[in-house]
């Protein structure tokens, strides 16, 4: 199966080549594309020099759903079978790719999303980033009758339909919660499978108090107009 | 000179502008359709005062004048809903336009280190 590990980056100089590093060791046989969202730092520099199949530099700063959805474009264009996105940051271990990648490859699921709370993995998040998860698994249990322990997670693989809806049509900022309704909405098989993550191993979150207010508001109109829309209709 | 002459003037001023700016294309007509259309209203409001009398006396509107303030309000929401609405479809247009310039130059790189 020919598969694509989507990696946007931004300004992630000091994790980006242990994340390439770790993707290859972990699955050697997938090409690996870095989504240079205009980064400020070196992070496509770093990322040239560590040798992902490659590095797409995008000219101006999309935002993490601009970002993402290029690799989707470049994995449809590609042909690929499987798509997998792992943050840069050095958050997810690509040792656990394995694991979101297993449903999908049995033919069980359509999308697999790497859950923290799956199962106890001694990760601990702050408080207030636990209350907005615990509201939004909330949301989407009482929008579509499913649990999803981790929707803010970003650490997923899909297949072929769905590389190819999202090509199409994805969510512009804070996409992970949003894309999981969207895809619920169209009848597409969401499943979760338990992962270890570690904490970011450089940089900061780009979330502040302010960020976290409109986050919240933004995803929570976001999903109940993706909820009540007609789901033949693209944007 | 009196306002209603004052305000006549500037009306149709602003009409004549708005057309200019279709003219030398500055404006695209979609956009302009707005602005063409308060023209109008104003100037025939300016030039007939009755008719703003007229129509606040039809609809129970006491004082005339808020009738006008009333209108610009709606008027002025109108268009800022149309601009956001402009927006946001040039923000999808750019977000594509930025992927795509990004894919061709990783395709152009690829090919060079290719064979």
């Amino acid at each position: 199966m020919k598969l694509l590990v989507i990696i946007p980056a931004y300004n992630e100089a000091a994790s980006i080549a242990a994340v390439i590093a770790d993707v290859r060791a972990a699955l050697p046989e997938a090409d690996i594309a870095v989504v240079n969202d205009g980064s400020a730092d070196a992070t496509a520099a770093v990322a040239r020099a560590a040798g992902p199949d490659a590095v797409i530099d995008l000219p101006v700063n999309l935002g993490i759903g601009g970002a993402v959805q290029t690799g989707y474009l470049y994995a449809a264009r590609g042909g690929y079978e499987l798509a997998v996105q792992i943050d840069a940051d050095g958050q997810h271990d690509p040792r656990e790719l394995a694991h979101i990648l297993q449903p999908l490859c049995e033919g069980r699921a359509d999308c697999c999303i790497g859950s923290r709370f799956l199962q106890r993995t001694g990760y601990r998040a702050p408080w207030n980033r636990r209350l907005g998860i615990w509201f939004f698994t909330w949301m989407i249990r009482w929008m579509t009758g499913k649990r999803f322990t981790d929707p803010t997670s970003g650490f997923r693989a899909v297949n072929r339909p769905i590389i190819e809806l999202f090509a199409r049509d994805y969510p512009e900022d804070y996409p992970e919660v949003e894309a999981i309704m969207l895809l619920e909405r169209r009848g597409l098989r969401v499943c979760e499978a338990s992962v270890v993550m570690r904490g970011r191993q450089a940089g900061r979150s780009s979330i502040t108090p302010l960020k976290s207010l409109y986050y919240m508001l933004k995803v929570t109109l976001a999903l109940c107009i993706t909820r009540f829309r007609d789901v033949s209709a693209v944007r | 000179m009196n306002v209603y002459l004052a305000a006549a003037v500037f009306s149709l001023s602003f009409v004549f502008v708005s057309i200019e700016l279709i003219r030398r294309q500055k404006l695209q007509e979609q956009y302009a359709l707005l602005w063409l259309t308060l023209g109008v209203l104003m100037t025939a409001f300016s030039l007939f005062p009755h008719l703003l009398q007229w129509l606040s006396q039809a609809i129970r509107v006491y004082y005339a004048p808020s009738l006008l303030f009333a209108v610009g309000l709606l008027f002025s929401l109108l268009f800022i809903l149309h601009l956001t609405i402009v927006i946001s479809k040039l923000q999808r247009r750019l977000t594509r336009l930025v992927q795509e310039v990004a894919l061709l130059e990783a395709h152009r790189a690829e090919e060079r280190s290719g064979p």
